[in-house]
């Protein structure tokens, strides 16, 4: 008898142990003149990323003795705790590669190169498809509309030696897509 | 004998003389002392019950409002069961926000005398709502209407889209006084 009692008891405190009630909940009013009561409120927000502020690239009537290069500002946010971000990049040639074209015209490669800061000429160079990981920003803003108004550079070039290869009067076209990710 | 028969009905005129000034003392007395030591007024009483936590989850669309409405048993013995209705927050100065531990996220408070509400009139935090009228019948709606207000919690979208990363928590303290 005394076993099966303590048997019991050690069942209802482990079923108490697994079964325990959050350590905050809601509470009720009493009957009185004054009646307070309360809740706990409980959300959880995901990771998330926001990549604007981007601008078309156009080369036009380049040099092409020297590399053809464009920066522009971008404004990239993220809500982790760092505020870090991955991103990658991927271009419309075969197998996502950096390339132009103009029809059977052989295609032209460029370059593009990240930085996590603005205002920049040059940063790291992206390879299509790969990943380049541990990004900060310092956006405050969804779209940079407060705070900074940027908080990366994309740089786009392309390199002497292909511009002389490719055929004057004739326009190449192609597209970068970037995709930001929470780190 | 003529001297008594005449003296009888002046007696008889004054004891009832004296009857009406001492019926006269004692009602003045009696609304003297009423004013003076007036009764104490039978304390009104509230009751709120039937609050429940409030779980909004992983909020995966942060362009949208979040909402969580509940029904709450408010009951009042004031004369049409008048109450008002006091929140606050676990934020700083009693705001209505939820913490991270480093991060803040705002959230609003409406609430509705009816139940089954999913807007109603938005509080501010320790600023009694009052004019507020409860159905119920009985101190925790066992009887009667299941239920006689809503609490509506709203999270806006520009204070989600803006949010950090994380699990927030926070608590929201309800106090009713009848009216």
């Amino acid at each position: 008898m005394t076993n099966r009692i303590h048997i019991a008891s050690a069942a209802a405190v482990a079923a108490t142990m697994f079964l325990a009630a959050p350590a905050m909940a809601s509470t009720q009013g009493s009957f009185g003149a004054t009646s307070s009561g309360s809740v706990t409120i409980n959300a959880s927000v995901p990771g998330r990323v926001r990549i604007s502020g981007l601008s078309d690239v156009t080369f036009s009537s380049v040099d092409p003795s020297v590399t053809a290069s464009n920066a522009q500002n971008v404004c990239v946010w993220s809500n982790t705790s760092t505020r870090g971000y991955t991103i990658t990049a991927t271009g419309s040639g075969a197998a996502n590669a950096f390339t132009l074209a103009n029809g059977v015209l052989p295609v032209v490669p460029y370059t593009v190169q990240w930085a996590s800061s603005s205002g920049q000429t040059s940063g790291t160079s992206l390879t299509a498809g790969t990943t380049l990981t541990g990004q900060t920003s310092t956006a405050t803003n969804q779209d940079c509309s407060s705070g900074p108004a940027a908080s990366a550079s994309l740089v786009v070039s392309i390199g002497s030696s292909t511009l002389q290869s490719m055929s004057a009067g004739v326009t190449y076209n192609g597209t970068l897509t970037l995709v930001v990710a929470p780190e | 004998m003529s001297s008594s028969l005449e003296a009888c009905p002046r007696r008889g005129k004054a004891q009832g003389a004296r009857k009406g000034i001492l019926r006269l003392a004692f009602s003045i007395a009696l609304f003297l002392s009423a004013v003076a030591y007036p009764l104490p007024a039978f304390a009104q009483k509230v009751r709120i019950t039937n609050l429940s936590d409030v779980d909004f989850g992983l909020i995966s669309n942060l362009q949208a409002d979040a909402l969580r409405s509940q029904n709450v048993c408010v009951y009042s013995q004031s004369t049409g069961g008048r109450y008002s209705i006091t929140a606050a927050g676990s934020g700083a100065g009693s705001s209505f926000s939820l913490s991270n531990g480093s991060n803040a996220l705002d959230y609003e408070v409406e609430w509705s005398d009816q139940s089954g509400q999913t807007s109603g009139t938005s509080l501010t935090p320790n600023v009694a709502a009052t004019g507020r009228v409860s159905a119920a019948t009985q101190q925790t709606c066992n009887s009667g209407p299941a239920a006689s207000a809503s609490l509506i919690i709203l999270m806006r979208s520009p204070s989600l889209s803006q949010a950090r990363e994380g699990t927030y928590s926070g608590s929201l303290t309800l106090l009713v006084a009848a009216e």
